[in-house]
């Protein structure tokens, strides 16, 4: 066998989604496009009557939206921060992963960063968060986190933007090379030329090195400074100086059960059990175990701290999460965080790609319930007890939320639709071992660390 | 400004004028009773002991003007901000809405316009000219009626002469019958206020947050 | 434009190849080698190693963090409004804008850096054939002396599966 035909078959097994269509493809972005459509109709909706439609009242003024910001924003550390700490550590499994996993950094930033938008009074004016001089001499007040988020999100997008791009251009000459008509045209334009000479090729390596380097601080900063949304306002349980290690690794956390989700999905859809293995979803589940192990050590912590601490006013939402009213939804979180991917990681027969999407569709709403608890029983419960509150999710809120879930899918069938899903030049890099390329993993060599 | 804990009577009054003077908009009854009411002062009541050994106690709570306040950083675009008479400010023009003052204030004394404001019949006569409307999406909250503060100035720099004692009353103040609210200039030790608040009665609210309130709560002395 | 090259199914036969055409005095810069994968596992792709990308990503953080600190400075200074009883210039957050800045003048530093040096600049370079994308790889020479093309056309012929054209 000529080595000709495995690399046409992998370029031909990847590019398939890319060139053929069928009629599911068109009901799935129809039927994704109406929850998106609903989406946009209910944020037009509440910008037109008023924020007064949705749920949030005095002394609650920040619900869903901004849980879902945190939400989303967490979310996107699945990619660019796992695909560059793989990358850096020379993973050899992590090649048909990483694409798939930047894919989501991309657009779940894209979408959490809508929430700030969308949650605001006035969103019309949200230009004004943005450097820019005016006549008035007035800047944007550096001193405030939501600067900060500005000055991070815009940072991590641009780079998780380029993180994906850059790996693309090889495949988008293949596409190129493949096509006709105004598809070659197209692809011609994002291929930038590209060719394959030993130079680009040392250049693309070298710019992608910088670029995981660079990325996995931004990665850790945003969702620091996410955290600091909430630590630096005088709010009992906001104020914490573990909130910044606690939400990245909840944030890491849940961007790899998104991943595992979505790299089930793919698999399943476009027929990618030959290059996505059981194995890639054991290393993740492992990984993600880690996470969970995490998450528990910094809820521990957070909450003995608090226990001893024995600040009224901060007992006052410990109590509240802990037996009163938002205990069921505090439990919940607690099983789909830790426990469920204690029992079905942790014990090696379950370690299957269904036990990995269970576990990680648990983490997913767990993840999401805590941000929630973060936000609405704190602000429910601020030292004066006559300026209790309490917050009930309407309609538009809810619309709003589950549109955003819809659109990730979309962008993602879309992306997957246009772009090759698995990276075709890394999968054939591995076909000509060096001695600094590390072969994928297989059932025997689950790290692909060793290769006679 | 003073608060004297043993003179309230909890008759609402404040409310009702701080209402009238800032045309602060009435949400209706519903959107009041889910917490959409807009009392820039309110008058907090809290039962002590158990029945039938119930004291009532009643403390008004409006923005405490604070010195290190935590609404003012966190505002990205400076509508929250500290003046130079040492006035939390907020500027309606340029508040987009994040609502982050409102999470980050500990005494929860700043309020979202959930709707263009509308007055029900016949209130939306009485509306005071010199205070400006709020628009849906941006916050409010008590200024110490700065529209007074900054008329009794240029009234005395029009006289010549210096500002008197007593002379500004924000309508709070000037409406409370048994007078338990006393406005004044801190940075004057001859004040009525500067007295008041070096009595041994006085305390601030929430003192150990450290946000360094300008109101000085009295405590009571008599025991009902 | 005229070109004559090889294309080669095994890594070894281009190696052969390169190894011929630099043997008859040409140098890196005038080959042009072309594959659909990086090939660590052969020695042509270690021509053109780049060591300067980390000093252009350096540069960029350089210029990143400038840029930062003038726009605080000037942004906090040019109407000082008091917050919260912070200083005007207050260091702990502007570490955070600088931070920022300083790591996205990396990012767009090294990947301008790639798109100008590497693909803007090869623009003008032609020599191309789309079974690159089929696993082949490419050895040629562009612009060749019409008298050296049949010396050439010896030297890429190196393998039973090496087909050589001209354009």
């Amino acid at each position: 066998m000529t080595s000709a035909a495995p690399h046409q078959r992998l370029r031909d097994d990847l590019l398939r989604p890319l060139l053929e269509t069928s009629w599911r493809f068109y009901l799935l972005v129809g039927v994704l496009g109406v929850f998106v459509l609903a989406g946009l109709v209910a944020w037009a909706t509440q910008m037109w009557f008023g924020f007064g439609i949705s749920g949030i009242r005095w002394p609650v003024y920040w619900g869903f939206f901004v849980t879902n910001f945190v939400f989303w924003i967490g979310i996107s550390h699945a990619g660019t921060l796992i695909s560059a700490i793989l990358r850096l550590v020379n993973a050899g499994w992590r090649r048909p992963v990483t694409r798939c996993a930047e894919v989501i950094t991309a657009f779940s930033l894209v979408i959490g960063a809508m929430f700030p938008l969308i949650h605001l009074g006035r969103p019309w004016l949200a230009f004004w968060l943005a450097p820019y001089p005016s006549e008035r001499l007035l800047w944007p007040n550096f001193r405030s986190p939501l600067v900060w988020d500005f000055f991070a999100i815009n940072t991590y997008l641009t780079g998780s933007v380029l993180f994906l791009f850059l790996p693309m251009i090889p495949d988008f000459a293949a596409v190129r090379d493949r096509s006709s008509g105004l598809r070659r045209r197209v692809y011609r334009v994002l291929a930038l030329g590209w060719r394959g000479t030993p130079k680009q090729w040392h250049r693309l390596e070298a710019a992608m090195s910088i670029m995981a380097v660079a990325i996995v601080p931004v990665a850790v900063s945003v969702h620091t400074i996410v955290s600091f949304d909430f630590s630096m306002a005088p709010v009992p349980m906001w104020q914490s100086t573990i909130f910044g290690p606690y939400f990245v690794a909840g944030a890491i956390f849940s961007g790899i059960a998104g991943l595992i989700i979505a790299m089930a999905a793919l698999r399943k859809f476009l027929h990618l059990e030959d290059y996505l293995h059981p194995v890639h979803f054991q290393n993740l589940g492992k990984l993600m175990l880690v996470m969970a192990l995490l998450w528990g050590y910094f809820v521990f912590n957070e909450r003995l701290v608090t226990y001893y601490g024995n600040g009224p006013s901060e007992m006052a939402v410990f109590w509240r999460t802990q037996r009163e009213s938002f205990a069921p939804l505090y439990w919940t979180m607690v099983t789909c965080n830790f426990v469920l991917p204690l029992v079905i990681l942790g014990i090696t027969r379950f370690r299957t790609i269904t036990g990995c999407v269970i576990a990680s569709f648990g983490v997913v709403v767990g993840m999401w319930l805590e941000r929630f608890l973060i936000i609405v029983p704190s602000l429910g419960h601020k030292y004066l007890p006559y300026s209790y509150g309490t917050y009930r999710p309407q309609p538009v809120e809810i619309i709003i939320t589950v549109a955003t879930f819809a659109a990730m899918c979309l962008l993602y069938v879309l992306f997957a639709k246009f772009v090759p899903i698995i990276s075709i030049w890394e999968m054939r890099a591995v076909q000509h071992p060096s001695p600094a390329l590390i072969p994928p993993a297989t059932a025997e060599h689950p790290l692909g660390e060793t290769h006679a | 400004m003073a608060v004297d804990l043993d003179s309230c009577t909890g008759c609402g009054a404040c409310v009702t004028a701080c209402h009238a003077e800032n045309n602060i908009s009435t949400v209706g009854a519903e959107q009041a009773a889910i917490g959409r009411a807009k009392h820039w002062i309110r008058v907090e009541r809290y039962w002590e002991g158990d029945f039938p050994d119930v004291r009532l106690k009643f403390r008004p709570v409006m923005c405490q003007q604070c010195d290190a306040a935590p609404c003012e950083p966190v505002c990205p675009t400076y509508a929250s901000h500290h003046t130079e008479e040492g006035l939390n400010a907020q500027v309606y023009n340029r508040c987009i809405g994040t609502r982050y003052c409102a999470n980050a204030c500990p005494y929860n004394v700043r309020f979202f316009d959930f709707f263009n404001p509308s007055w029900d019949k016949p209130l939306h006569l009485q509306l005071n000219p010199d205070v400006s409307l709020r628009e849906v999406g941006v916050m409010e909250k008590c200024t110490f009626c700065v529209q007074r503060i900054k008329s009794a100035k240029t009234q005395a720099q029009a006289e010549d002469r210096e500002l008197k004692d007593g002379e500004i009353q924000p309508a709070c103040v000037q409406s409370c019958p048994p007078k338990a609210l006393v406005f004044g200039d801190l940075n004057d030790p001859e004040s009525q206020v500067s007295r008041l608040s070096r009595s041994t009665r006085g305390s601030t609210l929430l003192e150990d947050i450290g946000t360094r309130p300008k109101v000085n709560y009295l405590a009571r002395q008599t025991q009902l | 434009m005229k070109a004559i090259y090889g294309l080669y199914l095994h890594g070894q036969s281009a190696q052969r190849a390169v190894d011929r055409l630099r043997a008859e005095g040409f140098t890196d810069e005038t080959i042009t080698v072309i594959s659909s994968e990086p090939r660590e596992d052969c020695d042509f792709s270690h021509m053109h190693e780049p060591t300067w990308m980390w000093w252009i990503a350096s540069g960029g953080g350089i210029v990143g963090f400038t840029i930062a600190t003038a726009l605080l400075l000037h942004g906090e200074t040019s109407w000082p409004i008091v917050v919260g009883g912070l200083p005007i210039v207050a260091w702990w957050p502007n570490l955070i804008i600088m931070f920022e800045l300083t790591m996205l003048g990396a990012i767009l530093a090294t990947v301008l850096a790639l798109i100008v040096t590497a693909l803007l600049a090869d623009r003008k370079a032609m020599l191309y054939d789309a079974e690159v994308s089929d696993g082949k790889i490419l050895v040629g020479i562009e612009n060749p002396r019409d008298e050296i093309i049949e010396t050439l056309r010896g030297a890429l012929q190196t393998a039973d599966d090496a087909r050589v054209k001209t354009i």
